[in-house]
């Protein structure tokens, strides 16, 4: 049966709808991500306009990120204080970003603008998990410990310091309450969580234990993209509801699966596979910008 | 069909009137569109009246156009910046028609002159906004063009050449569809019937176009609430990623 997507405006068969979430939904089950960066352009390739994907796809990784939270929580394994201090960054981002986006759309930058924040921002993550997984094979090849060199953190040094009990930390809010501030500005204008920034950046940037790490970036991705959300929503029109309940059923569904097939493959190996997918998705979208387009023209109606 | 004949009955009653004339109806004068498919067809019915003339006379034809409410149009065209494709120029086509269709007995270029077919804003190629955002028409034609093709592409304007079907000597009908994505609003069904490639008659019916169903109420709330839809949006994600949650802890 076709569906009509009203803000998309477009008709599609939901089976369609409901695949794309769920080879979304089971690569980031499988990979332990939130999706973002594969559920967007996906829909971009599709033939959603660019502005409904970032928008829509922000709904969809409120959904997953919820669900991740809600587990993590069952645990007791989030910091709340440090996820709220992210947030007062992340809530931040996100007015600036949308507001950003806005003025991108009226100037009729949007579309190009997301793809090359794609390309740029696919092409560093992937290369640099590329290099390090490959390391990391080599380095289990040759049986030698990789030694992780302990240097000095400036972040020790910056002022307005705050005690997190949870992750056992006493640091300034400055670089988390920036961190927020990045993703914010990276969910509004690229529809991705940003977990694949801001897990590294906590791990080895605020030195906050991994335990904790997972469960604190999921509860800021909730807020952060549940703002995303209503900010589009209001400023532009651009989240399509029946697009996202098809997205997060299907990504329900799949996330299962891909859950068990990681837990029966090798760490360094998905790690691998991830940075060839992101890699894959930087260049068709690089490819794009590129080649000399088939139809140089657009119109928008009812934007004089 | 009983339209049909309703409309012959009334030729047969008002032949004075209707004499070397035109008579048309719609199969309804409001459609309401329900956008969960590809769209819907209204049908135009008509009949020209002329008992005295013998059909070996001057060729006659039929042209049947569906406007749709007026819009502006924002059309941007790319250029290649530093290896990159990015949208460069662009110019604004005012009250051009959001929907066009245009259905003849024959190729328009056979009915009428360039000249005629364009005075009447009759056929894809001659529709022209009411404005632009730009002086030198040079400058804005090919915009135009790809607007028109544009628009063509998404089945939105059409040029159907052999779209006048006629049932017997002077009764026609045209099937007109009207895809999902169309606008709503007031649409003017007009049936021109030419002779010699002069209009001798003109006939214009309102059309009012309507989207009903789920979809269109989304749009609606979409538009008119946006912060309250972008909130039921998040709500719906929140309550389907929780649930989604036991879904896994039972099945751990």
């Amino acid at each position: 049966m076709e569906i009509y997507l009203p803000i998309a405006e477009m008709s599609v068969h939901w089976l369609v709808l409901l695949g794309m979430g769920a080879a979304v939904g089971f690569l980031s089950g499988m990979f332990g991500v939130g999706g973002g960066f594969l559920l967007t352009p996906l829909l971009i390739f599709y033939g959603v306009p660019a502005e409904v994907a970032v928008a829509t796809t922000a709904s969809h990784l409120t959904a997953s990120s919820m669900s991740g939270a809600v587990a993590q929580w069952r645990r007791r394994v989030i910091d709340f204080k440090m996820a709220g201090v992210m947030l007062a960054g992340g809530l931040a981002g996100t007015v600036l970003g949308v507001q950003l986006f806005a003025l991108l759309r009226r100037v009729g930058q949007a579309d190009i603008v997301i793809s090359a924040g794609y390309v740029i921002l696919l092409g560093s993550v992937g290369g640099l998990m590329l290099n390090e997984s490959l390391r990391t094979l080599r380095a289990a090849k040759a049986a030698t410990p990789g030694a992780a060199a302990e240097r000095h953190n400036w972040i020790h040094g910056l002022p307005l310091k705050m005690r997190f009990r949870t992750s056992r930390l006493y640091i300034s809010v400055i670089p988390p309450i920036v961190l927020g501030l990045i993703v914010g500005i990276l969910s509004s204008i690229l529809g991705v969580g940003g977990g694949f920034v801001i897990v590294p950046a906590m791990i080895y940037l605020l030195r906050m234990p991994t335990s904790v790490v997972v469960g604190t970036s999921l509860v800021q991705i909730v807020f952060v993209t549940a703002m995303t959300t209503i900010l589009h929503a209001a400023s532009d029109f651009s989240v399509d509801i029946v697009l996202a309940l098809f997205l997060i059923l299907g990504g329900v569904i799949g996330a299962q699966y891909g859950v068990r097939i990681a837990a029966r493959m090798k760490g360094e190996m998905l790690r691998l596979l991830l940075a060839v997918l992101v890699l894959a998705v930087g260049a068709r979208l690089l490819y794009g910008l590129v080649i000399t387009p088939r139809e140089l023209y657009t119109v928008a109606v009812g934007t004089p | 069909m009983r339209l049909l004949l309703a409309l012959f009955a009334l030729c047969l009653v008002a032949t004075g009137a209707c004499a070397e004339d035109l008579v048309s109806g719609l199969s309804q004068d409001q459609i309401q569109i329900t956008s969960n498919y590809a769209g819907t067809d209204i049908v135009v019915f008509g009949a020209i009246e002329s008992p005295e003339t013998s059909q070996a006379e001057a060729p006659r034809d039929v042209v049947v156009v569906v406007r749709g409410p007026d819009a502006d149009f924002a059309v941007r065209r790319k250029a290649r910046v530093a290896g990159i494709w990015i949208n460069r120029d662009k110019i604004s086509l005012y009250g051009m028609p959001a929907y066009y269709y245009v259905a003849s007995t024959r190729p328009l270029a056979k009915i009428a002159a360039d000249s005629t077919l364009s005075q009447y804003q009759i056929g894809v190629s001659n529709l022209r906004p009411k404005g632009e955002s730009t002086r030198s028409p040079r400058k804005g034609e090919p915009f135009r063009l790809a607007a028109i093709r544009l628009r063509e592409r998404q089945k939105l304007y059409t040029d159907a050449p052999a779209g006048v079907e006629f049932l017997g000597y002077s009764l026609f009908r045209v099937r007109v569809p009207v895809p999902a994505s169309v606008a709503t609003g007031e649409y003017a069904v007009q049936v021109y019937l030419f002779r010699d490639g002069n209009v001798v008659s003109a006939q214009t019916t309102p059309l009012f176009v309507d989207q009903i169903g789920l979809e269109r109420r989304l749009f609606r709330f979409a538009h008119g609430r946006p912060f309250w839809y972008g909130l039921a949006t998040v709500a719906m994600a929140i309550l389907l990623g929780w649930g989604s949650s036991f879904l896994f802890r039972r099945q751990a």
